[in-house]
């Protein structure tokens, strides 16, 4: 089992569902305005809260005088800190405990290490009247010192984020138990190790994270022949969602109702549940006090994995008023509690062969962490080098220090795309020095098969992915982009200079191990529960189709439930780090398996023989090679007649708490089936990516336009083609933004953001997307999961953005920037400068 | 704290304090109190050009009596007084495009208007597009057809502005169309199958 | 007193119907009146609370102040216009299509259909430290946040700062400029007439103004004289985004050629200063001469003279530099094989 049908390439017509385009269910709802978010609820007595946020970037918060906002007519309550539950320690499925990070966010705070932090919320009748009281609050704050800048606060003197220190310490777990929570130190470098610094080079002082390496890197770079040593600036973006993080509750029956903006209908229960301290005695949280309410959620790119810590405030500012309670957030708050990808300053040295072949790599990254917990960016960017560029040595240095700038968290391809981003320019850069083409550079060091990745595991062995076509993609990109002929047009015209760029990407392509839960019922129908978090990129319901698929039931007698843990749903990974299409496609094909278990049992049952005599298609379970047999709709009567384990009286061991519940809550409606994906995988499931772009840059103005794009995705089985291509482009232009204009700016003498509109962070808009975009995917199945399909969030973004930076290195050569984005400002004065002009290494300008 | 510690500062101008006292003067008690404020500078009906609170809106083709205070943008008229929540807020500061409605078949961020300006004009939201039986707007269609957009958060509005400038150019090249709507922002960023929807829609218009 | 950027203090609201009662309505309320066009830029300040004025007089309703006439051979353009109105003119795109284009360039769809040419050219300065609320000259205090050793002021002025290094922001301000358009101002006493590169003040003579308007007093119509009808116009914009963004520098030109040489010319350009900047000097060095390459070069050299870049802003000197080039001998295109 598990293996993936040997399907033909590159298509499978013996699918009628998979692989093929369909009207998702939610979409009517959608195009009529009809679809709600959280922010579209109204409710009887309903009251509003509004923040208020953290002027200075680093503080105490001495006193908080709110005498006067509490006496304005239709203010209801204040809430600060001291009403907000401590960090919880969390608990593993198998009981273990992970400790809570003391230096935790908790929604609320007196200690605020960021402007912008909130500090308390107002309740009042309306909006109009808690913005009013919030002007009325006197606060009292002790200001500290801050440092919005990584390099800043690792110079001699340079200022501590927080009390505690500068930099994340991340102790290593003991063997079979959780890591404890890491710490905060300080640590300093001299000023011998800034002495590169003014040259634009990265210093490299004392690193801190736990380093990793292997093969002979020195020996790699003994026998290179050219050793290229680079520094790179990634930017710090903001998720910006449309949709902000607003949310909605109220309390009834001792439970809570919120309404959310979540990546996961299912995790963000629990997670609540911890936030809000409502534990089971054994320190699991009591998912039978949560209600959580999620049909539409407007974008997450990683921001809303279990929706935000600030959704506490509305539950419990509700419960202290007794009504419901409506946070809406502000595009500005949005800003600050909305989360941003964390930048990342990367020194890389890398050795070639004159062929281009990587010999060795040396990383160096200090990771802009923000104040909060410590990301994995850094050491997610050394893996995903180490698994697209296949260096045979490698040594990987990180530090994360802390800075009095927004909370990071993941943001589509984490810490992989600023791997990626570090590299490419090396790569882009070697292959003109070694006078090798930019696709066969990137195609010699590409993975192939079940390519190693990453540093030796305990046992000394290196981890492998389950498959990697990545030379394939790029051959198909060759051909569809006709990178010959581009390659043979001349670079300078008039006053406009043109290149063209490749690049490879790649990241985690699913996870494994969730449930699936399904009840075909007397009508016939299957009624699939999924608890994925809809997010558009339509996997909420795609990924079920395959259950459909394998039972033989046309879509039409599918209905999809989804959107609120009231109705019953399974325990479901977050729609986030390109997960669910693996992981909910193989519940999907675990939970039809099961249902064909019992379909089959029921017809032996009842018409004799053996179940593995029947065969389940067309709506019906019969007799192999024809003869006897009955419809679902007869199997779902009989199989509440028969009870146990056919109706869902008796539950399988081994699935997942939530799934039991939800289990146990649709019993007796119909066959029951219910399932872990508890299937073999060999290897660690990746996705890629190959970009191609053509650039015309205007050198009197610096402006570019990106003429062309193009993604081949490698991500297995397309199961609905167009849903991939909206996340291939769409993930691609958010790489491209990556490329072109989105960044933070800061004053850093004042330690505040600068940049909090759209117009200032430019997330791009119609008219900066390419004037040509097509995305192809190759359609070959992952060979280590049944229906083959592997997820395809995160590997568009770093090839978008790196095709268009290695296209203008192809136009302009290497003397224009060692940062991204790249403005119109940056290409114009390293012209006129006819070097790197921007500053290097000053984090937000 | 001294001033120069915190440069983000609102200037306390002389009004401050009267504003205040007008808006608590209110007495506000419900969830829907702001329904019963009273007016700031007291009454000046006698002035020309003053307006009233109780106004009558032209929505979607329906008369909407409705209470709207002085500074109440159409957006927030439309969502939380007349429900009609299909138009979204998404930075409330005219920059993405999601509270995007027609006025007179021209397309305006609602966030950025006063409701009190859109007296005695024609007002269409996303909800007046379908037909009474549920027959979707051609654009609509098209995006069902294409199965355009992701989150669909900013759908509302790059509809709206796309039915609005259809009625200016209803056979726009797709680089036309693009400059249309380019007031809208997508963060999914999946710009080409929106604009490969939307052209469909607006070929599907051209046929009907 | 704690900060909220979010939801609009309550005001007193006035919509008149004409010229006249609004007049009378800002000159009533004096300094507490906030005269609104189309809004666009009100509303940031008052959703920000910074600015809050206790009175709006909302223009948008007085008709007469919109349209566009023709006037003696030229145009003149009610205030309240709205950009796309001047974009779609039929008049304006004959005879003055570098107003149209301008007009086009600005921010968006949405923006352009409610935004007014009266209000595009009246906009306050954008630097990011003045709009967030900081209390610097601009705003009534005794700093130039844009002007420390670390401010961030890649979008600021490299000519003609004083204390203030904000930018005027306007993309048809430079068009009406070159134009050669007069700006009708009315108040209460009642109106006068001033040419549009008057219109526009530097910190040196107002810091707290982008314009001579004064409380009480209304732009009412933009007068733009058949001087320049139909002849060679040049307009680009540069900016970060290719919609909803200011200019980073953008430049406006009409010009007159006599077979290869330039027979008269008027060049203007925005984002550089905290007025847009007309090129009087460029203008005349350049009349008489040959259309050619040296021409503008020399054009482009002389026009950044005397220009103080600021430390994250120095890429602007090139930027006006070659825009004022191409102002005179266009735009050498690409042609791929």
């Amino acid at each position: 089992m598990a293996k993936a049908p040997d399907n033909p390439l590159p298509s499978h017509p013996r699918y009628k569902l998979i692989g093929k385009d369909y009207t998702t269910p939610d979409l009517i709802a959608k195009v009529t305005g009809r679809a709600k978010y959280a922010e579209d609820y109204r409710a009887d007595g309903m009251l509003f809260a509004k923040l208020l946020l953290s002027p200075v970037p680093h503080g105490h918060v001495r006193n908080i005088d709110a005498s006067e906002a509490l006496k304005m007519p239709g203010v209801k309550a204040i809430l600060t800190v001291d009403d907000m539950p401590k960090p919880a320690d969390a608990m593993t499925d198998l009981g273990q405990r992970i400790p809570a990070n003391p230096l935790g966010e908790r929604g609320l705070t007196n200690d605020p290490v960021y402007q912008g932090e909130p500090i308390l919320a107002v309740c009042a009748v309306d909006e109009y009247t808690a913005a009013e009281a919030i002007e009325k609050i006197k606060l009292d704050i002790e200001r500290l010192p801050h440092v919005v800048d990584p390099l800043v606060s690792l110079r001699p003197g340079g200022a501590n984020a927080r009390v505690e220190g500068n930099v994340w310490l991340r102790p290593t777990a003991p063997p079979g138990q959780p890591a404890p929570p890491p710490k905060v130190t300080e640590v300093k470098w001299t000023d011998a190790d800034f002495a590169e610094y003014k040259d634009g080079k990265l210093p490299m002082g004392k690193a801190t994270d736990p380093e990793w390496s292997y093969g002979d890197v020195d020996g790699g770079f003994k026998n290179a022949a050219l050793v290229l040593d680079e520094t790179f600036v990634t930017p710090n973006t903001s998720h910006q969602t449309l949709e902000t993080r607003t949310a909605m509750a109220y309390w009834q029956n001792g439970k809570v109702f919120v309404h959310v903006s979540t990546q996961s209908t299912a995790q963000t229960a629990p997670a609540i549940a911890r936030w809000l301290g409502l534990l089971e005695p054994n320190g699991q949280p009591d998912l039978s006090k949560v209600v959580v309410i999620s049909e539409y959620t407007g974008g997450g790119f990683g921001s809303k994995i279990t929706s935000a810590i600030s959704a506490i405030i509305p539950c419990i500012l509700s419960k202290k008023v007794g009504a419901p309670v409506m946070m809406r957030i502000s595009r500005e708050e949005e800003h600050y509690i909305g989360r941003a990808r964390p930048s990342l300053h990367g020194r890389v040295k890398v050795g070639f062969t004159k062929e281009g072949k990587v010999t060795a790599v040396d990383m160096f990254v200090v990771m802009d962490n923000g104040p909060y917990d410590p990301q994995g960016d850094a050491n997610q960017s050394g893996r995903m080098l180490s698994l697209m560029y296949q260096p045979p040595a490698m040594r990987w240095r990180g530090i994360t220090v802390l800075t009095n700038t927004p909370p990071r968290v993941s943001q589509s391809q984490p810490g992989g795309f600023q791997g990626i981003a570090l590299m490419e320019p090396i790569l882009a850069k070697a292959s003109r020095k070694l006078g090798v083409d930019q696709v066969a550079i990137h195609r010699i060091n590409a993975p192939v098969g079940k390519a190693p990745i990453g540093p030796p595991g305990p046992n000394g062995k290196r981890l492998y992915v389950t498959s990697a076509y990545v030379q394939e993609a790029l051959d198909r990109g060759v051909e569809q982009f006709e990178w010959e002929k581009r390659k043979a047009l001349p670079k300078r015209s008039g006053t406009k200079a043109r290149g063209i760029g490749v690049a490879t990407s790649c990241f985690v392509g699913g996870s494994v191990g969730f449930d699936g839960l399904c009840v075909i019922k007397p009508d016939g129908r299957i009624y699939i529960q999924s608890g994925i978090g809809n997010l558009g990129t339509a996997s909420v319901s795609d990924t079920h189709r395959v259950t459909a698929e394998l039972l033989g039931v046309p879509w039409e007698k599918c209905e999809i439930t989804w959107g609120s843990t009231a109705r019953n749903l399974p325990w479901s990974c977050p729609s986030g780090g390109s997960q669910t299409t693996h992981a909910h496609t193989r519940a999907a094909y675990a939970v039809a398996l099961d249902a064909k278990d019992k379909l089959t049992q029921i017809a032996a049952k009842d018409l004799g023989g053996k179940p593995e005599d029947y065969e389940v298609a067309n709506e019906r379970v019969f007799r192999k090679g024809g003869g006897a047999g009955m419809s679902l709709a007869q199997a779902a009567k009989r199989a509440i007649e028969l009870g146990g384990i056919y109706d869902g009286h008796e539950l399988p061991k081994g699935i997942n708490k939530m799934t039991v519940t939800s289990a146990q809550a649709l019993m007796g409606q119909g066959l029951l089936a219910v399932a872990r994906d508890t299937m073999p995988r060999d290897g660690q499931t990746h996705s890629y990516v190959a970009g191609f772009a053509e650039v015309e840059v205007d050198l009197e103005t610096g402006k570019y336009r990106i003429l062309d794009y193009l993604a081949v995705a490698d991500v297995g089985t397309i199961i609905h083609p167009r849903a991939l291509g909206g996340q291939v482009l769409g993930r691609s232009m958010l790489g491209i933004g990556h490329a072109i204009g989105q960044k933070w700016v800061y004053d850093q003498h004042y330690g505040l953001p600068l940049a909090k509109r759209f117009h200032h962070n430019k997330p791009p808009t119609i008219l900066d997307a390419p004037e040509k975009m097509q995305w192809a995917a190759l359609d070959i199945p992952d060979p280590e999961t049944p229906i083959g399909a592997r997820g395809i969030g995160e590997p568009p973004v770093g090839a978008g953005c790196m095709a268009i930076l290695n296209a203008l290195s192809d136009a302009l050569g290497d003397e224009i920037f060692r940062r991204a984005p790249v403005t119109a400002d940056m290409i114009l004065a390293s012209l006129e400068a006819g070097k790197p002009a921007t500053e290097g290494l000053t984090a937000h300008i | 704290m001294a001033d120069n510690q915190i440069p983000e500062t609102t200037p306390r101008g002389l009004s401050r304090r009267d504003i205040i006292k007008g808006v608590i003067a209110g007495g506000a008690v419900s969830s829907a109190g702001y329904l019963f404020r009273t007016s700031v500078v007291g009454a000046q009906s006698s002035a020309p050009g003053s307006v009233e609170r109780l106004i009558t809106l032209n929505v979607n083709g329906q008369q909407r009596r409705v209470d709207v205070m002085k500074q109440e943008t159409l957006a927030t008229t439309l969502r939380y007084k007349l429900g009609l929540t299909g138009t979204k807020l998404g930075c409330d500061r005219s920059e993405c495009g999601a509270c995007t409605v027609l006025i007179d078949d021209v397309p305006h961020y609602s966030c950025s208007i006063l409701t009190h300006t859109t007296r005695g004009k024609k007002i269409q939201t996303i909800e007046g597009l379908a037909a009474a039986d549920g027959t979707l707007h051609p654009v609509q269609q098209g995006v069902v057809e294409q199965q355009g957009f992701q989150c669909a958060f900013c759908m509302s509005g790059f509809i709206m502005a796309t039915v609005g400038y259809l009625k200016v150019n209803s056979n726009p090249t797709r680089a036309e169309l693009a400059h249309g709507i380019s007031g809208n922002l997508c963060r999914c960023q999946d710009y080409d199958k929106i604009l490969t929807a939307l052209m469909h829609g607006a070929e599907l218009q051209r046929k009907a | 007193m704690a900060i909220i950027r979010d939801i609009m203090p309550a005001f007193e609201l006035y919509q008149p119907a004409n010229t006249d009662d609004a007049l009378s309505l800002l000159s009533r309320h004096g300094k507490e009146a906030w005269a609104m066009a189309g809004g666009l830029d009100t509303f940031d300040w008052l959703k920000d609370r910074i600015k809050r004025p206790s009175v709006v007089v909302d223009l948008s309703q007085i008709k007469e102040l919109t349209g566009v006439r023709p006037m003696g051979g030229g145009v003149e353009i009610g205030a309240l216009t709205t950009l796309t109105e001047v974009v779609r003119n039929p008049t304006v795109k004959e005879k003055f299509g570098l107003l149209s284009q301008a007009a086009e360039l600005v921010a968006s769809p949405q923006i352009r259909n409610q935004g007014t040419l009266g209000g595009n050219v009246s906009q306050d300065a954008r630097c990011w430290y003045y709009r967030g609320g900081w209390k610097c000259y601009r705003a009534g205090g005794n700093i130039c946040f844009a002007d420390t050793p670390t401010a961030i002021n890649r979008e600021h002025a490299i000519l003609g700062a004083d204390r203030c290094v904000a930018v005027n922001p306007s993309d048809t301000a430079p068009a009406l400029i070159a134009l050669d358009a007069q700006m009708v101002i009315r108040n209460a006493k009642g109106e006068r007439v001033v040419n549009a590169e008057d219109y526009f003040i530097g910190p040196g003579t107002d810091i707290m103004r982008m314009t001579v308007l004064r409380p009480g007093d209304l732009l009412t119509a933009i007068r733009i004289p058949a001087t320049w009808a139909g002849t060679h116009f040049y307009f680009e914009k540069i900016r970060d985004r290719q919609v909803w963004d200011f200019p980073l520098v953008n430049i406006a030109s009409a010009a007159v050629f006599n077979g290869d040489q330039i027979e008269r010319i008027r060049i203007a350009v925005n984002g550089v200063a905290a007025h847009p900047v007309r090129l009087k000097q460029v203008e005349d060095a350049v009349t008489g001469k040959p259309r050619n390459a040296a021409t503008a070069d020399m054009a482009g050299q002389l026009a950044v003279q005397g220009a103080e870049p600021l430390r994250y802003n120095g890429y602007k000197v090139p930027l006006m530099r070659n825009l004022v080039k191409r102002s005179i001998r266009g735009v050498e295109e690409a042609k791929w094989a």
